[in-house]
């Protein structure tokens, strides 16, 4: 098993830098995640690490050695596209063998490894169609069998299931989680799904505009996030946001007709008067919690197991609440949203998180 | 009534369907039966089989030596085919894969050329062919051509939706850039290249005006020029004319029919 480390990677074309000096540890067998938003950069360094994008600026090591210059193919990984990037004119078998029998490797232990490769993506049946012939969930598995086939230390995929439907890619998030179990090898996965990112990461990259925010554990960044952007980012639905001023123990919140609430928790509490933003997540609005804030609801949405109520006071922000036994939550209705303030974040006017 | 005017719409457009069938295929008709008459039957504008066809075949290989001139037609028409086709596709592929500023430019300037007719360039070409001392030569007939600005210019079109990614997972498997091409891009483009293939070889095949001028003995002779030779001697005998008709035009038909499906798919631009 084979680990990563990137030292002050940069990333420029021409004049604009779109990786600004990322530095990263990966532990051997980790299932890493990059996430973030579209167009901040994920690909380019999941590129610059498959060779297939020079390195601008820093150090890339795979295992001890440093593969800055390192051919794609030496550097001991493999990858797996969106497009799947199957070779056309090929049939499955030959796809999945193709680096093999390009490396000159004996006919049979090329089929053997084919075929164990099959075995494991249940593949058996498809081997001597062409991509062409197969449904987009079959293509990906293929695409992901040609990258079992090469033993690779490290496996890439860059949003690979995204062009699946949403039913088949919950199917197949949890085919790459039982991948790792049974390959047991470091894999880098690039995603904008932050679903995708909490169920299959040991380890996430909050990535924004080519700087990482934040590295850590699924849970670690939804219960302890360092800034805003991951706080927004991470989570489903969207953590509330409310803008607050500082006064004593307590931030009033203008949009919220200058209800306050307490932030005895804090080891560091912000200077009096400045203006802060709260978050609230909205599973965290809870019955008999210490503090509440006075809203209306104005919308109520219900999906059975748990309803999301959107919520505010007159001419104010929505907040967005959820509960799973919201059932009997009406349009219109006002009510008091409790909640347990050890439970709020609190960020100061840059984004940073203020503990 | 309206029964009336749907079925007089049907007859007039079947009527100019058979119109415009009957234009196309009578010359091919009449090449055919011009084949089997002697050239006065021919001249007195005779549209039946006549019995003269062996007659006609002998007298063209009494007066041409067509093996040697049939020779130098092909050589020229699959030497340059595939020259063309090995040039010319790599440049296309190159403009389209590894773009930059200058190759954008080198480009523009390229396809301002298409603009330039032929007989414009075609005395500085003499010239300079014949400071070279390529007069006379198949050289100087296949160099001009294998740079062609069309083909690039239609390989740059066509590698426009090659997906990028295949050439990322080639590297990855292994391949350098010159093996990507051969072993990836080739075979995916196929029906584009039998598109090509068509296109310049017909091209070829038929070109006329730069061999007129520049193959000048008898053994250089290609078969379109001497189909022409034969056609404005002084008495013309038809029927040999038309029997080097039909053997000028066979090849074009065989190589059309060959890879027509493939033609097809290339023109309209399909990565399969
Ligand atoms: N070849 C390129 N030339 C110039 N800019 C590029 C190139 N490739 C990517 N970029 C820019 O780099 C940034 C990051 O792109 P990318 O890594 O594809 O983002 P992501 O995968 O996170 O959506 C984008 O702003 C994109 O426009
Ligand atoms: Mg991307």
């Amino acid at each position: 098993m084979t680990g990563l480390k990137l030292r002050g990677v940069r990333k420029s074309y021409d004049a604009v830098e779109v990786i600004k000096g990322v530095d990263l540890d990966i532990a051997p067998g980790e299932f890493v995640v990059f996430v973030g938003p579209s167009g901040c950069g994920k690909s380019t360094l999941l590129r610059m690490i498959a060779g297939l994008e020079e390195i601008s600026g820093g150090d890339l090591f795979i295992g001890d050695k440093r593969m800055n210059d390192v051919d794609p193919a030496q550097r001991g990984i493999a990858m797996v596209f969106q497009s799947y990037a199957l070779y056309p004119h090929m049939t499955v078998r030959e796809n999945m063998g193709f680096a093999l029998r390009f490396a000159k490797k004996p006919k049979d232990e090329i089929a053997q490894a084919v075929n164990e490769a099959a075995r494991i993506l249940e593949l058996g049946p498809l081997l001597d169609r062409r991509p062409k012939d197969l449904s987009g969930g079959q293509r990906q598995r293929v695409a992901i069998g040609r990258a079992i086939v090469s033993h690779p230390d490290v496996f890439l995929f860059d949003e690979p299931l995204s062009n699946l439907d949403a039913e088949l890619r919950v199917h197949m998030r949890i085919e790459v989680a039982r991948l790792h179990k049974e390959l047991a090898t470091t894999i880098i996965y690039v995603t904008h799904d932050q679903v995708e990112a909490m169920t299959l990461a040991d380890k996430i990259v909050v990535m924004r505009a080519g700087v990482v925010e934040q590295v850590g554990s699924p849970l670690a960044l939804y219960d302890d996030p360092d800034n805003l952007f991951v706080a927004g980012f991470i989570g489903s639905p969207k953590m509330n946001f409310l803008a607050g001023v500082v006064e004593q123990d307590t931030v009033r919140l203008p949009e919220f007709g200058n209800q306050s609430i307490p932030l005895g928790h804090l080891t560091h509490p912000p200077a009096q008067g400045s203006e802060v933003t709260v978050g609230i997540r909205p599973e965290s609005f809870k019955r008999g919690g210490d503090a509440g804030l006075e809203l209306t609801i104005e919308i109520v949405e219900h999906l059975g197991n748990e309803s999301f109520a959107y919520a505010r006071q007159s001419g104010g922000q929505m907040l967005t609440l959820a509960t799973e036994n919201g059932r009997s939550l009406q349009p219109g209705q006002r009510i008091a949203a409790r909640f347990n303030p050890a439970q709020i974040m609190v960020f100061d006017k840059s984004g940073q998180r203020i503990r | 009534m309206t029964r009336i005017f749907a079925q007089l719409r049907l007859g007039l457009v079947y009527g100019a369907l058979s119109l415009a069938a009957f234009v196309s295929i009578f010359p091919f008709f009449w090449m055919l039966v011009g084949t089997t008459n002697t050239a006065n039957d021919i001249i007195k504008g005779k549209v039946t089989f006549g019995s003269a066809l062996f007659d006609n075949i002998a007298n063209l290989f009494a007066q041409v030596d067509m093996l040697q001139v049939f020779w130098n037609s092909a050589f020229l028409a699959i030497v340059g085919t595939i020259l063309t086709l090995a040039i010319s596709s790599l440049a296309g592929y190159a403009f389209e894969m590894f773009p930059s500023k200058t190759r954008e430019r080198v480009f523009a300037v390229l396809l301002l050329t298409l603009s330039i007719p032929f007989a414009a360039i075609m005395v500085p070409l003499f010239v300079m062919m014949a400071k070279l001392t390529l007069i006379n030569t198949f050289t100087a007939i296949l160099l001009p051509s294998i740079a062609s600005v069309f083909i690039i210019f239609y390989f740059r079109q066509a590698t426009k939706a090659f997906p990028h990614e295949l050439r990322d997972a080639a590297k990855i498997d292994g391949l350098k850039e010159w093996q990507i091409f051969l072993y990836i891009y080739l075979p995916v483009m196929r029906s584009t290249y039998a598109a090509a293939i068509i296109i310049v070889f017909m091209a070829n095949w038929n070109n006329y005006l730069w061999p007129l001028i520049v193959l000048q003995t008898n053994d250089n002779k290609t078969l379109t020029l001497v189909v022409s030779s034969l056609a404005s001697s002084y008495y013309p005998d038809y029927g040999v004319v038309m029997v080097a008709t039909v053997l000028a035009t066979l090849p074009t038909i065989i190589v059309f029919f060959l890879l027509q499906r493939r033609f097809v798919e290339g023109l309209t631009g399909s990565v399969k």
